[in-house]
């Protein structure tokens, strides 16, 4: 299909070749050659090859010498009045994203070539023909100052909004008093005692009351040295914690336990476990990325309740919530009894959130999509205590639509997620605690985060983008410059986060896209906006591996979002993505960031460092 | 894979509907399908007998090999469902 002037200009530097069949002497144009976006797969079944081929800005307006058949690469050879291009530039590192450096990182820049453009806050330098570099950054878009250090051929910017330097401002706070917790055993009440938590005995009985789908209920003490006990699947990791007095999720005090998570696990009455498909049950070391943020770390003991609810209910709705609720009254008495601590000498460590808005800088917003097709595919939002069940709402109940929370709110627990399929995407409670690109975006002194807001993803298409509608009203709403839209795990929902993009890219907004995508979680559907992608796959083969929270968002992805967002915010190019996942794009972009900001980024391990039976690793790796 | 690239249409007819997934039935009797909600495209309310389809290709091995974790995990599964079965029959 012959291709327009507009997409010729946008495919300027792409080969060109003849959508159709052309005689000689007829001088091309847009309208005889063939859309690039179709090369690549045509490359790849050998039907096209490109060796030779000219650029479409330079034949346009040549003659053709020859009479040439549709698919055609246009050559020397054939035409006449081949356009001169001025010298390509050498090429940019093909960089899927360029971070944003520090000001003082002006490299040395005494060759500069004929013009270096200021524009937007963007310092463009060509080097000429050296085979040198080409450098493009951008000029930390908030310190005018930097602005100082562009030599002086260069002609001056409007210095972008050198205003009065805006002072942050600490919006509220949360203290996490952190008790430590190095046994776990049953007694006859639930207390903690020093470093020891009690589980009332016969506490199980009004657990099963508390649910009329709780058929039974069993809690399991893991130790470090029962790890490698088969467990059912694992539906949830949760962090213990309570508040103190009368605060609220989100602000206050926060008390916590260190080294006991709960874990919620269960079947129905016919053993089907509750979230069936790709589930986790098996030897817990074998099916738990350890440290994961939404994962047990190493070392933990684990609460581990394992819910028998009534047969058939474990794909509706009421029959992972009444697991969920059922796990809660235990946690709950042990909310209880954390609450009437009262030797201050038991806190081991006190950390402090705050939420700081800094007025200036780059304000951008978090849109996290959150599963709300049903069953297990459901949240609950803001209960009384972090992680809790009481006086939250399930977001389904909700009708998916964004809702607005603080980072801190976040922090502090204020989903509980019933989580879903895909036991490797899947964010659990605990992953929400301890969100690392909610922590990162927060202390990053370049951006100004005004909120987080969740999304519901629903089952059906109209709904999704009744949804997705929503959330492009309230970020223009917010007037933010960035946003970053994450989601978990693949389907259905990747169409909403296609959507959700698409609504903030449209309304003129830099938008970062994160997911687990890889190999088995290729988006479905895109549009022209999901140009800056940070894929979450730990995995090596990039799929499901069935590991616990393997291809969750990790504190490497938000480095790489935030870098990102700050390349995109600052108009910056960003190369285009392969034609198949590869690894390595990542590799190169981690290398990248570590460069310019010059620290180490420590990379998470994947579900190779785990105990594996050898044919399960010829299998899939 | 050594067929991956033979795509195939297919089509099947839903008959089964739950909050968390659905069942389909692959039309010509050539097997059932049940699949987690979010791997259904749906533009439309969901009904019992509505058809649906997508391609896939034919199943094949990647080796000869059981693996262990998954044949221990089915025996646990059939183990407890024995005994919860029992369990029942007692009451």
């Amino acid at each position: 299909m012959s291709i327009t002037a507009e997409t010729a200009k946008e495919h300027a530097k792409d080969p060109a070749v003849l959508c159709c069949r052309a005689e000689a002497g007829v001088t091309i144009e847009a309208a005889n050659l063939e859309d690039p976006a179709i090369f690549d797969d045509l490359v790849d079944s050998n039907l096209l090859n490109l060796d030779g081929a000219l650029t479409i800005e330079q034949v346009i307006g040549a003659t053709l010498t020859k009479t040439c058949d549709s698919l055609t690469p246009l050559t020397a050879d054939v035409l006449e009045g081949i356009q001169a291009v001025a010298a390509p530039a050498v090429e940019e590192a093909p960089a899927e994203e360029v971070p944003a450096p520090e000001a003082p990182a002006v490299p040395p820049v005494a060759p500069v070539a004929p013009h270096a453009p200021c524009a937007g806050g963007v310092l463009k330098i060509h080097i000429g023909e050296g085979k040198d570099i080409d450098i493009e950054m951008p000029m930390g878009f908030n310190h005018g100052a930097a602005m100082a250090e562009v030599p002086a051929q260069v002609v001056p910017v409007a210095a972008p909004v050198a205003e009065a330097e805006l002072e942050p401002k600490v919006i509220r706070s949360v203290s996490r008093k952190h008790y430590k917790i190095t046994e776990v055993r049953r007694g006859p009440e639930t207390k903690i005692e020093g470093t020891v938590l009690y589980i009332r005995e016969g506490i199980e009985e009004e657990a099963v009351a508390s649910q009329e789908l709780v058929h039974s209920l069993k809690i399991d003490i893991i130790t470090p040295e029962q790890y490698h006990t088969y467990s059912e699947t694992i539906m949830d990791v949760q962090p213990i914690a309570t508040k103190e007095g009368e605060d609220e999720v989100g602000t206050g005090t926060t008390r916590v336990l260190d080294g006991v998570v709960v874990m919620v696990t269960g079947t129905d009455d016919n053993g089907v476990q509750i979230g069936e498909f790709g589930s986790s049950e098996g030897y817990l070391d074998e099916n738990i990325m350890w440290g994961r943020p939404g994962a047990p770390e190493k070392g933990e003991i684990f609460i581990k309740t394992e819910v028998v609810i009534k047969e058939g209910t474990n794909m509706e709705r009421p029959g992972p919530l009444a697991a969920h609720s059922a796990t809660d009254v235990i946690t709950q008495e042990i909310r209880e009894a954390l609450k009437s601590v009262e030797d201050d000498s038991l806190v081991v460590d006190t950390e402090t959130f705050e939420q700081v808005r800094r007025p200036g800088k780059k304000k951008v917003v978090i849109v996290k999509e959150i599963m709300g097709q049903g069953a297990m595919h459901d949240n609950l939002i803001l209960p009384i205590e972090p992680v809790g069940v009481l006086g939250a709402r399930p977001n389904v109940d909700l009708g998916n639509v964004p809702v607005m929370v603080s980072p801190l709110e976040v922090l502090d627990g204020c989903i509980h997620a019933l989580t879903c399929i895909g036991p490797a995407s899947k964010e659990m409670s605990r992953h929400y605690w301890r969100e690392p690109l909610v922590l990162e975006a927060l202390h990053d002194e370049e951006v100004d985060l005004c909120g987080v807001l969740f999304v519901g993803s629903p089952q059906i298409n109209a709904e999704k983008f009744y949804v997705s509608k929503r959330v492009g009203m309230m970020v223009e709403a917010l007037d933010v410059d960035g946003a970053f839209v994450t989601t978990e795990g693949f389907g259905n929902n990747h169409i909403d986060f296609a959507s959700h993009i698409e609504q903030i890219g449209m309304r003129g907004i830099s938008v970062v896209g994160m997911s687990f995508c890889a190999v088995q979680g290729a988006l479905v559907v895109g549009n022209k906006y999901m140009t800056h992608m940070v894929d979450n796959n730990k995995s090596e083969s990039g799929i499901e591996n069935e590991v616990l929270a393997c291809n969750t968002l990790c504190h490497e992805d938000a480095i790489r979002a935030l870098a990102m967002l700050k390349a995109a915010m600052a108009e910056e190019e960003v190369a285009k993505p392969e034609k198949k996942w590869n690894p390595n794009v990542k590799a190169t972009n981690v290398e990248l960031i570590s460069k310019t900001m010059d620290k180490t980024i420590e990379l998470v391990a994947n579900e190779q460092s785990l105990p594996m039976s050898q044919k399960r690793k010829e299998k899939y790796d | 894979m050594k067929y991956g690239d033979k795509i195939i249409y297919m089509e099947g007819v839903i008959v089964e509907i739950h909050d968390g997934c659905v069942g389909i039935d692959l039309k010509g009797r050539l097997g059932y399908l049940k699949i987690p909600m979010r791997m259904l495209i749906t533009d439309y309310p969901l009904v019992v007998g509505q058809e649906v389809g997508w391609n896939m290709s034919f199943v094949e091995q990647l080796g000869p090999e059981a693996n262990e974790k998954y044949v221990s995990n089915l025996d646990t599964y059939q183990r407890r469902q024995e005994e919860m079965k029992s369990r029942k029959d007692d009451k």
